[in-house]
């Protein structure tokens, strides 16, 4: 079943001498159970995708259609829910709340997103296998562990799209690999589509589309098995 | 180099704002009120010292009065008395320069169909204590010379519209004799315009003073030439005399001529004699204690303006180090040293001190002070006739702010030079309270409510500055709260009856005899005045007829008894109710003896109990035990009926004053009026710094937190949600703010209290549960009130803008 349909979408910076024109007429089908490798130079317009996709940022034109529905793009509330309804985020930088130990972040997602599951937030963990770091602070661990923790809190409300922009950016390349294995058996076994921006190519491995776009525009789209 | 740095660093402040805004605010109000009261307590020290001089402009105060509480001295007696006082005179120190009798009446004056209690002076050249003509549009005219002129005070003639050349219609007991206005002026004993034995100034209508000449006054009161009742003692220059106010004894010369006075006097056959310094004259005291607050207070209050100021300023310059740590710390590791670092941090607090403190200057000098004096003309009464504020009091306060503001920046500058790069890097630059026993304690909670708690102490020294600031800035509010509340109750009238009626010696029968055929109820009441014996303070003594508590309402003048028991009629040893007051100050206590002096008779009285809710030190007798010892049956009569007393002209012509309830009540609700205005600002002042501190720390609070509140946002965390969890956390802070303000209110109000009370002015604070929810409720109300700025800023974040913050 097809996920995300993008048609003719555009989004265009207006500035004072040009119009910058980072996202310029992207047509895409994403079905589920994919996982995606967005690819491209600096400045092509990955993370403006990105951002469109998961109704952060608001399209100048074209169609956007997630699951069979329109997706919201004048109120930020409707936005926000769209997002606890159906998107994971994982950052470059983790990103987890200093102040919560490593279960309490998935758990508060899961509070805030009104699903408060605790068996299932330890479950995760254990797929990424952090079951014995449940009750450390952040600072108290690694940086790769910090990431896969981030990973369980994107998955622990059950999206339907996981989106990572550079999420192993920050790590080295050995931990990249065990990051990213995880996050593929977690979206296998949540069955859980997801799009990757990345610089490393070496990570195509892992996907099973490689998306490359430059100018704003989709310049290949090849399946990988 | 450095120019940039500093040039970013305005940047970054400008992008704060409104926080800058609420920094500049304060120390604009710390100059402000700094300079208004400094303006304040200026001026009215310096007429305060020049109106009592000897001199042209002076009234030339006497240093000594000596007076007559039961009647009348012939000539020949006050001369007599005066030829004593010049040969039992004891000290070489101290020249007696001029000895004056006088005669003091109270009486009424009618005017316009309206009569009202007066005091009236006879007068003639007068060296002492003259009648005061000042250089100013308030007064005009002349002495009184002949019988039928008199002067009328300026206070009078202004609530009255009383012009030369007017006629009034005077009575003392006597009849009723019309007068010739012929001057407006003032008089020592009637600066403050308030009625004899009250601290309200009277309302316009209600009472009058007048100067007339002692011819004049003698036809009044229908008694021989010469009759006086006060004798005026002028010493060479100006002696110091024992302060009420100081436990110090300032003038222990003058003591001891007064004690020496009051041996040789006390001695003579059926001579009875009261005699006291400055500080035993009312209107005196009143103005110098009015001046000594002033001066007392100014510091205070401006300390803790610039005080709080210096916190927001001390908070939001580290919150803004913190946030520029990064920054800093790759600067530091490029190489930049120190100094160029510290220069900006140190130059910001300064900018915003200069700029908060010019505004500071131009509002204090311009229009808080002026607005103060004029405020004292108003409610005193007093023209003020100087211009001597001088511009050291600018100097004085904008040094003042600017060192306060100056260190709160030195801290945080010197932390953002000392940042260590690696320690930034790894992100261990912050304090933190230990995270792990908060967690255990909280671990059992949901986390939202543990993240609420967490991250509303995870700044200790943050939320221990904004406490100590909130507490400081609601101390303002509360205290006058409090001050407002109890001096309401001391101020507000005896409800027990409705008009108390003084009569000239053994007048009683006559009133009694009114208040039969009128139908109204009346009860005796003596008053007298004392002193501690070898002590020349001066006590209210009251003889009742009944002494009962208020509660009972047995009693038109009930007592509201704090300890003990109600005394015992005609005791071996007379039993008294002495106020809190004097316990305080003489350490007297129930069922001791103490010796009193009642003019010049010793008398050994028992304590019975102990009584509230005076302002002045008072004993209160049975009358019937009372007047035994003094001789004199009865001052005055206490009316009350169910209906309205109609005081008409049979009942005028056989007193010496009459003081209605009502006419109290007025004056109390007038004066109310008129501080009202500036209780509310200092209240309102008090408001609006505690809410410029709270709104400082918890919009920090929020930005610190952006990048955890935007991470949320973005994985799709509703808004209502965090709001919750704001509020929660504003709650929590609100609270334990409300409760330190509470408490801080309550000292402070206390300290403020007991450096004001005195022999003559003494208060206690108790403040009432609806005050303490008050003061407490506002603070709780302000943090709830924050919570939507706080979640507006999060519905408003850019999320794009910072997801790109959080990945690079
Ligand atoms: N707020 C903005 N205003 C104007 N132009 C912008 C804005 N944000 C992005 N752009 C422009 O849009 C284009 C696409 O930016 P985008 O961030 O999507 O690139 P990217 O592919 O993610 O690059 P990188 O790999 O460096 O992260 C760029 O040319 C950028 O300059
Ligand atoms: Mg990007």
């Amino acid at each position: 079943m097809t996920l995300i349909e993008l048609k003719n979408l555009k989004r265009h910076y207006e500035m004072s001498s040009e119009t910058v024109k980072a996202l310029d007429g992207i047509d895409l089908k994403i079905e589920e159970g994919e996982r995606v490798i967005l690819l491209g130079p600096s400045g092509s317009g990955k993370t403006t995708l990105l951002n469109c996709i998961s109704a952060l940022d608001i399209p100048t034109d074209g169609s956007y259609i997630f699951g069979g529905k329109t997706v919201p793009r004048d109120k930020s509330e409707q936005m926000t829910t769209f997002r606890r309804e159906n998107i994971g985020y994982v950052f470059q930088f983790f990103n987890l709340l200093q102040d919560l130990t490593v279960l309490e972040n998935i758990l508060l997602i899961q509070e805030l997103s009104g699903e408060k599951d605790q068996d299932r937030a330890i479950n995760l963990l254990k797929l990424v296998g952090l079951e014995d770091e449940i009750d450390r602070f952040p600072a108290e661990i690694s940086g790769g562990q910090q990431q896969r923790v981030a990973i369980a809190r994107s998955i622990a409300k059950k999206p339907k799209l996981l989106l990572g922009d550079e999420l192993t950016g920050n790590l080295d390349s050995e931990t990249s690999t065990k990051v990213m294995n995880t996050l593929v058996s977690a979206c296998e076994s949540e069955k859980i589509t997801a799009i990757f921006v990345t610089h490393d190519e070496s990570l195509i491995q892992f996907a099973t589309r490689v998306i490359r776009i430059d100018s704003g525009k989709i310049i290949s789209d090849e399946k990988v098995s | 180099m450095s120019m940039l740095l500093t040039k970013r660093l305005m940047r970054s402040l400008w992008r704060t704002k409104l926080r800058l805004f609420a920094v500049v605010m304060m120390v604009t109000i710390g100059v402000f009120a700094g300079i208004s009261f400094g303006m304040y307590a200026n001026v009215i020290t310096d007429m305060y010292d020049e109106t009592y001089l000897d001199d042209e402009d002076g009234v030339n105060l006497p240093d000594i009065w000596i007076k007559n509480p039961v009647g009348n001295w012939n000539q020949t007696t006050s001369d007599s008395l005066c030829k004593l006082i010049e040969e039992e005179w004891s000290s070489n120190t101290l020249k007696l320069e001029n000895c004056e009798s006088r005669l003091i009446l109270s009486g009424l004056m009618y005017h316009a169909n309206e009569s009202m209690s007066a005091i009236w002076h006879g007068i003639d050249e007068g060296n002492i204590d003259r009648v005061w003509f000042p250089k100013h549009d308030c007064c005009s005219g002349r002495l009184a010379e002949s019988a039928d002129e008199i002067v009328i005070d300026y206070h009078v003639a202004k609530g009255l519209e009383i012009q030369l050349n007017d006629t009034v219609s005077l009575i003392a007991g006597h009849g009723k004799v019309d007068y010739n206005v012929v001057g407006i002026g003032l008089h020592s004993n009637h600066f403050y315009f308030a009625e004899p034995g009250s601290i309200i100034p009277a309302e316009a209508g209600t009472f009058a003073t007048g100067y007339l000449s002692a011819e004049g006054l003698e036809k009044l009161a229908n008694v021989s030439s010469g009759t006086s009742n006060t004798i005026l003692v002028d010493i060479k220059g100006t002696p110091s005399y024992n302060l009420l106010s100081t436990d110090k004894n300032e003038g222990p010369e003058l003591e001891s001529i007064i004690q020496n006075l009051t041996l040789s006097l006390g001695n003579l056959e059926d001579i009875s004699v009261i005699i006291h310094d400055r500080s035993g004259q009312e209107s005196v005291e009143f103005l110098r204690a009015d001046v000594e607050g002033a001066k007392k207070t100014y510091p205070y209050v401006t300390g803790m303006i610039v005080v709080i100021a210096g916190v927001t300023i001390f908070l939001s310059l580290q919150r803004l180090i913190q946030s520029q740590a990064k920054e800093i710390a790759v600067l530091r590791t490029l190489g930049i040293p120190r100094a160029s670092i510290m220069q900006g941090y140190i130059i910001a607090p300064l900018v915003i001190g200069g700029f908060g403190s010019l505004i500071g200057v131009l509002l204090g000098w311009y229009v808080g002070g002026p607005g103060m004096l004029g405020f004292y003309e108003e409610i005193i009464g007093l023209p003020i006739l100087l211009d001597t504020a001088s511009s050291s009091i600018i100097f004085e306060n904008v040094i003042i702010a600017m060192i306060i503001v100056f260190f709160s920046g030195i801290r945080p500058a010197w932390q953002a030079s000392r940042l260590q790069p690696l320690e930034v890097f790894r992100g261990k630059n912050e304090i933190r309270i230990s995270s792990r026993s908060i967690q255990k304690l909280t671990a059992k909670l949901p986390a939202t409510l543990g993240l609420t708690i967490r991250s509303s102490i995870r700044k200790p020294i943050r939320l221990a500055f904004t406490f100590f600031a909130l507490g400081l800035s609601m101390v303002l509010f509360g205290t006058m709260l409090m001050m407002m509340g109890s001096m309401e109750d001391i101020f507000s009238p005896n409800d027990g009856y409705d008009a108390q009626i003084f009569i000239p010696p053994d007048g009683e029968e006559e009133i009694i005899n009114w208040a039969n055929t009128n139908n109204v109820e009346y009860e005796l009441l003596l008053q007298y005045p004392g002193t501690p014996q070898g002590d020349n303070r001066q006590f209210l003594i009251y003889g009742l007829d009944k002494i009962e508590t208020k509660e009972s309402q047995l009693s038109m003048m009930g007592i509201d008894l704090k300890d003990g028991e109600l005394p015992i009629i005609s005791s071996e040893v007379f039993q008294v109710l002495i106020d809190e007051g004097t316990v305080e100050f003489l350490d007297w206590n129930i069922g001791d003896q103490e010796t009193i002096m009642l003019g010049s008779t010793q008398l050994k009285v028992e304590i019975s109990g102990i009584t509230k809710g005076e302002m002045q030190r008072t004993i209160y007798f049975h009358r019937a035990d009372l007047s035994q010892i003094v001789g004199i049956n009865t001052t005055s009569v206490l009316l009350s009926s169910s209906e309205d007393i109609t005081i008409d002209s049979e009942l005028e012509e056989l007193s010496i004053g009459i003081t209605t309830t009502e006419d109290l009540r007025k004056s109390m609700d007038t004066i109310m009026e008129q501080q009202q205005g500036i209780l509310y600002s200092m209240n309102a002042l008090g408001l609006l710094m505690a809410f410029a501190v709270l709104f400082n720390t918890l919009v920090m609070n929020i930005a610190e937190r952006d990048f955890e509140l935007s991470t949320l946002r973005v994985l799709g965390a509703p808004i209502n949600k965090l709001g919750v969890m704001l509020l929660g956390e504003h709650l929590f802070i609100g609270f334990i703010g409300g409760i330190i303000a509470c408490f801080a209110s309550l000292f402070m109000a206390n300290l403020m209290i007991e450096s004001f009370v005195q022999w003559a002015f003494y208060f206690t604070i108790e403040p009432t549960f609806s005050q303490i929810i008050t003061i407490g409720g506002i603070v709780v109300g302000m943090a709830i009130a924050l919570t939507p700025l706080g979640m507006w800023r999060i519905y408003k974040m850019n999320l794009i803008e910072k997801i790109k913050d959080i990945s690079q």
